[in-house]
């Protein structure tokens, strides 16, 4: 009751901001722009079939859909819980009659409803493919799913590094680094041949998504994302009591 | 100031004991306690505060305040000791003793793009006031904090004066019994304090207040009792008529004429801690002593011939200072009680 009052207070929060039009406007500017040039290629090739349709391409199959998702993220998640250290605000909440979970539930609520709203948009997409070819509508509801599961992952993550940072911008940095290095690790798959390899594509965002972008649906993946979004979880509301011990 | 203290422990003593008998304990803090390393930002702290009492909690800047506030609302967990709110173990279930008390943090944080009645509502329902129950709720604690007129507008473009009384309403939003508020009035303009002093006067025999200030006019002004902070001690802890009873025990004084002759009249009347001092032409000191002090003093400048230009009470003011300055002198009350005016000409 309390999580849903929070996360309702930092969504209206976050569209009476100029930040979230302009996170939603470049980021449409930016998609938009990736689209048209996989559109454009494919327009180009003689014969474009299985898994290299525009929307495989566009859903995760390219450095094009995860150059935004790194930097957009950690700028979604940033002000969490850093703004209201800032400001002072989160006096009144940690004193309010809550506990930590319901606090971490509100604020990672809301992280969700700004990913899935970034998202949005992108039906778009799928719908001008729809009128000039053919979709595999399973390959675009696991890639949906992959999306939900990748937010799950990178929200939670990113919030955690939100009450961890003293300000905003040491929370996007520290969000960038940790994305950053799952990105980079799972990169690493393909260039590290050594035992553990697998380890790499397990964590491998990358993999992920192109396979859910595919219609693949890996349950191993999905556990991953929502072991390591527990997990973030479970530290974001340590963080919080930890911080009223130090103070 | 030995003896100053040791009037106050006293008074302490008894004051609890009295107030034991009369009234339950709305809050208790026994030996709270909050290290940051080696420093002890509060000290072995213990108080109690009974039920319908204001309760001034007085110290200079820095003395531990906001840090106590933080440790009784849970903000801050403490280094060691105890807080109970209504008998609830405020350190062991937070969740339960958060929910008896209405806080008004230090500097009043607010998020600036709601609007007065957006806040409100978001703040009731984070108390888990029932949905029904809600706008009565709100419309109560509008009225009790005076800001009915200023539900429709946005926090952010609201004067600090306002922004204290939304403050105030969103500690009186769930009806609590213990009310604890950080500075209410610090950084407003005269009127505005005024204002806020009233409310608080207004609870009495209502709420529970516990309001802490390093303004002493404010103590006085609006509470029964004060706890005194100094250093992250306590210092002293009474009743505002007692300890302006005790204050009037001393007495200063300027005269002219020989500084012998009054010194010793002084004594003989019967008054301790005589201390007489020749300042350019004039003799300034101070007595202390048992019922009317003043009368003793004038008569005793009578006998020794010496002119009374100047007869002054101890004030609060310098009870005060006496327990929240290091070692501090009466010949630098002059120039204290100067500037103390002055800070009191600013506040009000």
């Amino acid at each position: 009751m309390s999580a849903i009052a929070i996360a309702k207070r930092e969504v209206r929060a976050y569209f009476s901001s100029p930040t979230a039009y302009v996170v939603l406007l470049a980021w449409v500017y930016v998609t938009g722009l990736s689209f048209y040039l996989l559109m454009s290629f494919s327009a180009s090739q003689d014969s474009v079939g299985g898994s290299d349709n525009p929307l495989t391409l566009f859903f995760g199959g390219t450095v094009l859909f995860w150059l935004p998702v790194l930097v957009f993220a950690p700028v979604m998640t940033m002000r969490l819980f850093a703004q209201e250290r800032a400001t002072g605000t989160l006096e009144p909440l940690l004193t309010a009659p809550v506990g930590e979970w319901a606090i971490t539930t509100g604020k990672f609520l809301a992280a969700m409803f700004f990913w899935i709203a970034l998202w949005i948009p992108s039906l778009f997409y799928v719908w001008i493919v729809t009128r000039y070819g053919s979709i595999d509508a399973g390959a675009v509801a696991a890639s949906y799913l992959g999306i939900f599961g990748i937010g799950l992952f990178y929200m939670s993550w990113g919030m955690l590094m939100s009450a961890l940072a003293p300000t905003q911008i040491v929370a996007a940095i520290l969000c960038f680094l940790v994305h950053g290095l799952f990105f980079v690790a799972g990169i690493g798959q393909f260039v590290y041949q050594g035992e553990g390899r697998e380890i790499l594509s397990y964590v491998s965002v990358w993999t992920h998504m192109s396979d859910f972008a595919r219609g693949i649906v890996d349950t191993r993946y999905l556990v991953f994302q929502v072991t390591m979004s527990a997990l973030a979880f479970v530290l974001t509301t340590q963080v919080l009591a930890f911080r009223r011990l130090r103070g | 100031m030995p003896d100053r203290e040791r009037v106050l422990g006293g008074m302490m003593v008894s004051l609890r004991g009295e107030r034991d008998a009369l009234t339950p304990r709305v809050l208790s803090v026994e030996h709270l306690t909050k290290r940051y390393g080696p420093r002890h930002a509060v000290d072995n702290l213990s108080f109690e505060v009974g039920e319908g009492e204001i309760v001034g909690f007085l110290g200079p800047n820095g003395a531990g305040k906001t840090t106590t506030l933080r440790m009784i609302t849970g903000f801050l967990a403490p280094s060691s000791g105890a807080v109970q709110v209504r008998g609830i173990d405020a350190i062991a279930k937070p969740k339960e003793a958060r929910q008896h008390i209405g806080y008004m943090p230090e500097g009043v944080p607010l998020y600036p793009e709601m609007r007065v009645y957006e806040y409100l509502r978001y703040r009731g329902e984070l108390k888990g006031i029932p949905k029904r129950e809600r706008e009565d709720a709100l419309d109560r604690a509008l009225a009790q904090a005076g800001v009915e007129d200023a539900v429709e507008r946005i926090i952010g473009h609201l004067s600090k004066g306002y922004r204290q009384r939304v403050g105030l309403a969103d500690a009186l939003l769930a009806d609590p019994p213990l009310l604890i508020l950080d500075e209410p009035t610090s950084g407003l303009d005269p009127n505005q304090i005024r204002g806020i002093r009233e409310l608080i006067r207004g609870f009495a025999g209502k709420k529970t207040v516990f309001v802490s200030t390093h303004i002493l006019p404010e103590v006085e002004a609006t509470c029964e009792r004060v706890v005194i902070l100094n250093q992250g001690r306590l210092v002293g802890e009474g009743g505002i008529e007692e300890l302006r009873a005790s204050a009037g025990q001393e007495v200063g004084f300027v005269a002219s004429g020989d500084r012998d002759a009054l010194q010793e009249a002084l004594i003989e009347a019967g008054l301790r801690d005589v201390d007489v001092f020749v300042d350019g032409e004039v003799l300034r000191g101070r007595a202390k002593g048992e019922g009317v002090v003043s009368e003793k003093v004038f008569a005793a400048a009578g006998n020794a011939g010496a002119k009374l230009r100047e007869l002054k009470p101890g004030s609060l003011e310098e009870v005060f200072a006496g327990l929240t300055q290091v070692g501090p002198d009466w010949r630098d009350d002059k120039k204290k009680r100067r500037k103390g005016r002055a800070t009191r000409g600013e506040q009000e």
